[in-house]
Parts: C-alpha cells; structure tokens; sequence
C-alpha cells in the first residue's frame, strides 16, 4: 500500500475515488440545500415533542385563528392557530413526521417490490422479464392518483391504509430503472466470470448486481418519497387521506381553504412548508445523481 | 380594519375581473338578482328532491292551499279561500276562483284531486313520504270545493298542507310526469321557471297574473340562481357584482363580510338542530352507548356554549331537546347536561370504562363542528376514529344500523311541530337507533291526539324519558348567514325559505 500521506504519492496516484466524491458532492449547491433541508426536518420530526410549543391536539375554540407573530400576533403562538384554536407551529411540527413517514415508508415498500421486480426481469430476462414487462405496462396504464382514491374510499382513510396504497402503487418506476440497469450490468465480464466460477444466483445478484445499480436506486427512492409525499398531502386535502384530528400538511391546507380569502396564511403555511420539502428531496435526489453518475465522476 | 379589508376586496375584485370572463353584469338596472345557491337540485319538482334548495324554488314557482305568515305563524287562506274539519279526518276546502297555472291552465278541484291522489300513491315514490303519506285522497264537491280525506287523525295536517304540499296542474302534469314537471315547471306561484339547465342554471321570471295572494306581488323582475359549490367563489362573484345574493354563509366568512362597504349581512336562526346520535339500542353490535353512563357522559363531555359562541356565532342557542324550541310540543323543559369533563370521565370509569374506549364516529357535514365535538369527546377519552361521508351514504349506513355514534342534523322541512323531528327519529324507524317502546307509545298519543293539551302532555313525557336517558345528545340550533349587496332589501325568516317576493331593490 502507498503512504497516503506522503505529498509525492498523492500527486502521483491523484485523489482517491472517495475524496473526489466528496468534492463534488461539497461543490453541488442543489444537492448541499437539499440534504440539509431533509436533515433538518428529519431531526423536527424526531423530537416533535421537544420542539413542539404546545399539544397540536389541544383545541381552544375562543382562540381561533389567531394570526401568525409576522402578521400582528404573539408570541404565545408563533404561527397563529388554526380554525379550532389549535397552535399551527405544534402542527406543523407533527405534521413533518406523518409526511416523512408516509414518503419514507411508501417509498420502501414499492422499492423493495420494484427492485425484486427489475433485477429479476433484468438478470433472468427471457419469460420472466415477459411477465415483469407485462406487469410494469399493466401498473402504468392506472393513473395512480385515481387508483388510490378509490381504494382508500372503500377502505377508508387512515394513516397505514395510506402507507400501503401508495407502498403498493409507486414501484413502476423502481422496476423501470432497475431491469434496465440490471440488463447493462449483467452483461458485462465480471458477471460471466462470477457464473463460470459456479457463484450462486443469489451471490452474483446481492455482490455483484446490486452494488452497481444501487447509486441509480438512491436516486429513484428520494423521488418516489417526495411523489408519496406529495400524494398523502393530494389525498389528505380530498378527505381520503389521514383523518382529523391528526396533523397532516395536506389536511391543513384543506382545512384553511374555506377561509384562503381572509385568512391566506392558513393555507399558505403549510403549502410553503410541503413545497421546500419536495423542492429539497428532489434537489438531494438530483444532486446523488450527478454526484454519483459515471460521466459526473471525470 | 376596514380600510385594509376594502382594500382587499377591491384587489380580489379586480384580479377576478382580469382573469374570468363574466356573464352580464347583473343589477339594479336590468331588475335580475343573481343568486347562488351551494348544492346541485336533483329535481326541481318539490315531491322528489329533499333539499333545502328545493323548498326554496317551491315556494316561489307553486302555492299551496294555506299559507303560513313566516312572522306571525297565522294560516290563512293561499288557494284556498276557506277551510273546516267535517270530522276527525275529513277537511273540506272552498278554492279561490279565476286562479290560472302559469301555462294558462285554470286551477279548480281537479287540479286538488290529482295532485293529492297522485301524492299520496305511495307507488309514485314522493321523495319524503312522511309530508304526504298522512293523506288518503281528495274528492271533489264541485269545481271550487273539495275534500281531503286523511288516513287517521293528524292535528299537524294545516302545517303540512301550508308547506310542503303544493298544487299542480292536473292536465300538464298526467302528461308531464315528475320528470317532465322537473325540468318545465308549471305553478301558480309568484315566479314562474322560464329557463332550467340542470348543474348550471334556473331564470324565474315574475308572475304578472299572480292572484291576490298572502305571499304578496312579486317585485324583481327576474331571479337568475347559479350553482357556485365553493364559497370563496361565492364571495368572489359578489365582490365583481356578477352575484347579488349569497346564503348559508359559515359564519367566519360572514363576519369578515359584515366589515365590509355595500354589502349586507343578516342572520337568522333556522330550525335545524345539531345532534349526536348514539346507538343505544345496539344495532350496531355491542358498543358502548348501550350503556346509560356513557351516553350520559357524551352529553356532559360537549361544552356546547363553547361550540355555539366560537362557531356557529349568529342567532345559534344551546339546546338539550332532540326538536327546535319554538315547535308546537317541544317543550324545553328537561334535564340540562351542563359542560362538566370531570363527571363525564367518572361516569366513564363508574361504567367500566376508566381509560375510555375507541369508537367510529361518523359525519356529513361541517366538517369543522365534528372535529370540535371529537376533540371534546377525546378530552374526556372517548377516542374516534373520524368518517367524513356524504349525506346518503351516511343515512344508508345508519337505516342498517351500523352507526355507533355520529353527528348529525335535521331541520324539520321548517315544519312547526315537534312531530316533523321527535316522531322522525323515535317512532322504531329505520333510522330510530334507540327503539324505546315507552318513548314510541307516548308519541303515538301525541301525534295523533287533536288535542293540544293531551299533545303537549306525551310529548313532555316522551321529551323527559329521551333526555333524562341521554339517549342522543342535542347540541345546538343553526342559523344561516344571508349576504346580499345593498342594492337588495330583504329580511330573512326563521324558518330557513329564501323568500324571492320578500325582495326588492332599495
């Protein structure tokens, strides 16, 4: 091994892959706003209760819709209250774990099934990739949005009901991209040597598939976890997502749109706060595919 | 504050003008009101919609045979000119004559007869069977007088025949049918529907021939009624002054809304009331409102002044009676459950449920009272799983008796009797979640007895047994906010009817 640390080494063999990525990633600005952003309200929803003012449950109906501290209120409850006198700031704060919560979960069950889905059409192809095409062509013809709302109008709305449908209608882009990434990588020599070495399916696919197409599954979970969150909040302000009193994005904007016209700040909180989230999980899922792509790496 | 709302408005005025295209500008000058009304009507034809629209377009375009003074509550005569009770259950009427339909089609006995014969054919399917089933037909005398034969004694029937049941024109109609009638109305009322298109849509247009009726003449040539279901876009049409008068405002809105230069806002009570019902009598499987204790604790657990003060606002009152005060027999005096979270949690621990329970609650409307009622009943530890439904769907679920517990609304059909409500719910209906066999054979007396005082004295009794046993939990009366332009002179009733020939310009 070289001394890493001798200066004349280092000029010689340049920097290592490792540090190259991380300057690119430091010199990304879209990807830098983005992972704070999400880190940021990753850490709000952890510790909701010690950030939270008051309880985002307790009503207080001679207190309704007081204004934010910027438009003339106080600072006994920073953003205003809501239609039922409940502080919007301890909602929006609960809010983020039910968005995170749903984009996270959904976007790990439909990238399980999708990923399962892809790899195994990409590396077996043949009939396999027959009914997986087949599958994939059946799941994108259903418009995904009027799907959910019927299924969760028969079930009824409630936060694992909304978990699982969308869990079990996002995978159509993971088995996209990951029966295409698996078709290139399956060619390729380090594959066919690992098969005439008599490796194991289940070894050549879990070391040696996998970790080639994993940056291109980095990307695709960051945009099906905004998608999700973004849907949550689409059906929430229908009446068909989470159910009151639950604090939910969608369903503050849903609730403050009888009043958008006195009282736009009801609508435009929450609606501010669910667009800088997607804004920055799209920014983070961008900015890992430039980071990481092949031709981003010279 | 003032200022800054104008401002405002303006601003929301101006940007509206910019961007849509607006029908013509409806005013004083061309003598057309625009209205809005927030739901689609299934039918205009009054025997098959149950909506609070469909009152409204029944009393402009058809009358009845009485007439109930909405301020002074006196019947007096309509297309009728005079009317006795032959016996129990035989009324006979003199008709007022040179009365014609708005076709041109003269109105006398025949015109009764059919209209109540058909009417009162269960097989034709009138929407609410309750406002006609009480007849059994109409014969006719001679051609100004008749008689309506009821089915069995019924002292609320000059209320009925002053309300829902109106008159049609027996020619048109064997031709027309309810279908026919929906989309072509024919009356003899003060307006007459020129234009109706169904989702868009109803022009009604003066009466010029209108007899000499109690409604009085009607003054606005022309009432255009669209229907806008959001409000905010209500709000915003009036603004621009493509809209003159909007109702059943939420009261919020209506209070930015009285702020305001050139616009009116005028508050009325209504008879509906706002009501938990809980399943006392199990239908829907073993639950906890079979329970005395609990019910009793639901009713303690709702701070209903709070509710009335905070949101209803306006003209609303607390209630405790499962009728609207001012109907005959609803008497208010009854056990009262004052707002009291404590008794309502140790009347849950005394009836075995010392953490609470978690229970599906339903609702259909006013989506903002349910939640603050959930949040009541959660405070105390009743835990709720929320259902938003629509209207139908919720009655479907509730005449199959799976509804443990759910907010809900009646408003009487502005009938001022406390049968129209009580009777409704608590006579072992479909919709009758408490099937108390005590409750049902008092109100059997009340209703049927043509006495007031023996009426007043079951319906005491029934009303005592339903509250002392909190078998619902009554909450509160609403009002409806009417929200006009100045232009427009109008003073609303109690009874919830949008008057048209109540209007004028000013």
């Amino acid at each position: 091994m070289t001394d890493m640390t001798d200066p004349l080494a280092q000029e010689i063999q340049g920097p290592s892959p490792r540090q190259m990525l991380k300057a690119r990633a430091l010199s990304h600005r879209g990807l830098i706003f983005g992972m704070v952003v999400v880190g940021l309200l990753v850490l709000v929803a952890i510790f909701a209760p010690l950030l939270a003012p008051h309880d985002p449950y307790a009503q207080s109906l001679m207190k309704r819709m007081v204004p934010p501290v910027f438009l003339g209120g106080t600072w006994e409850h920073p953003l205003g209250t809501d239609h039922l006198g409940r502080d919007y700031l301890s909602r929006l704060i609960y809010g983020a774990r039910v968005s995170l919560l749903i984009g996270a979960v959904a976007a790990l069950i439909s990238g399980l099934i999708g990923t399962a889905m892809g790899v195994a059409a990409g590396y077996f192809g043949g009939q396999v990739d027959a009914v997986v095409t087949f599958l994939i062509n059946v799941r994108l013809a259903m418009p995904v949005v009027l799907v959910a709302l019927a299924v969760v109008a028969i079930l009824g709305g409630s936060l694992t009901v909304v978990i699982c449908v969308l869990g079990l209608l996002l995978w159509d882009r993971f088995a996209v991209v990951m029966r295409a990434s698996t078709l290139q990588i399956s060619r390729r020599d380090y594959v066919a040597v690992a098969q005439v070495i008599g490796a194991s399916t289940p070894r050549i696919v879990l070391t040696e598939i996998m970790p080639n197409v994993f940056n291109n599954l980095i990307v695709i979970v960051t945009l099906e976890m905004a998608h999700a969150i973004l849907l949550e909040a689409a059906l929430s302000f229908l009446g068909l997502g989470v159910q009151p009193p639950t604090p939910s994005w969608g369903l503050m904007v849903s609730e403050g749109k009888n009043m958008m016209l006195f009282e736009p700040w009801l609508v435009l909180i929450p609606g501010t706060v669910l667009f800088v989230l997607v804004l920055a999980i799209n920014l983070m899922g961008d900015g890992l595919r430039d980071v990481t792509a092949p031709e981003g790496r010279s | 504050m003032l200022g800054k709302s104008t401002t405002r408005s303006s601003f929301i005025a101006v940007a509206l003008m910019a961007s849509v295209a607006m029908p013509a500008f409806a005013d004083k000058a061309s003598d057309t009101l625009n209205v809005a009304f927030t739901k689609e009507l299934e039918n205009v034809d009054s025997y098959f919609n149950s909506s609070r629209e469909g009152v409204v377009l029944q009393r402009a375009i058809w009358d009845g045979l009485i007439y109930r003074d909405p301020n002074t509550n006196e019947y007096v005569g309509n297309l009728a000119t005079s009317w006795e009770w032959i016996d129990d259950t035989t009324l006979e009427f003199k008709l007022r004559e040179g009365v014609t339909f708005h076709n041109g089609e003269a109105f006398n006995a025949d015109d009764v007869v059919f209209t109540v014969d058909y009417v009162a054919k269960e097989e034709n399917g009138v929407k609410t069977q309750r406002n006609v089933n009480w007849m059994k037909s109409a014969e006719k005398i001679d051609d100004y007088t008749v008689r309506i034969l009821l089915k069995e004694k019924f002292p609320a029937a000059i209320e009925f025949l002053s309300g829902p049941v109106s008159m049609y024109p027996n020619e048109y109609y064997a031709e027309a049918g309810p279908s026919g009638m929906g989309l072509k109305p024919v009356g003899t009322g003060p307006y007459k529907a020129v234009d109706v298109v169904p989702g868009q849509h109803f022009v009604l247009e003066a009466n010029e021939n209108y007899h000499d009726s109690p409604k009085g003449q009607p003054e606005i040539a022309k009432i255009d009624i669209r229907t806008i279901p959001d409000v905010n876009t209500q709000m915003a049409e009036l603004f621009s002054g493509s809209l003159d008068l909007i109702w059943q405002v939420p009261a919020d809105q209506a209070n930015k809304l009285a702020q305001m230069d050139q616009i009116t806002v005028a508050n009325e009570s209504t008879m509906r009331v706002g009501y938990l019902q809980m399943d006392s009598a199990g239908r829907s499987g073993d639950n906890p409102f079979t329970n005395k204790l609990v019910r009793q604790a639901v009713n303690y657990a709702i701070n209903r002044q709070e509710l009335v003060d905070a949101l209803l606002q306006g003209s609303s009152k607390v209630v405790y009676t499962p009728c609207f005060p001012s109907q005959f027999g609803c008497v208010q005096d009854v056990t009262e459950y004052e707002y009291d979270p404590e008794k309502a949690k140790a009347l849950l621990a005394e009836a075995g449920y010392p953490d609470g329970f978690t229970i599906d609650f339903y609702a259909y409307r006013d989506r903002q009272y349910a939640e603050a009622i959930t949040s009541y009943l959660n405070a105390v530890g009743i835990q709720t799983n929320f259902n938003m439904l629509q209207y139908s769907a919720l009655r479907e679920l509730n005449m199959k008796g799976e509804v443990p517990i759910s907010f809900q609304t009646w408003g009487s059909y502005s009938i001022n009797d406390a049968s129209a409500m009580v009777s409704q719910f608590f006579k072992h209906g479909s919709l009758d979640s408490t099937r108390d066999d005590e409750v049902l054979e008092w109100l059997d007396v009340a209703d049927s007895s043509t006495d007031p005082d023996t009426r007043i004295e079951y319906y005491t009794k029934a009303l005592e047994k339903i509250s002392e046993e909190a078998f619902w939990a009554p909450m509160f009366t609403y009002n409806t906010n009417y929200v006009f332009k100045d232009d427009v002179n109008y003073t609303p009733t109690a009874d919830e009817v949008l008057r048209f020939i109540d209007m004028s310009w000013n």
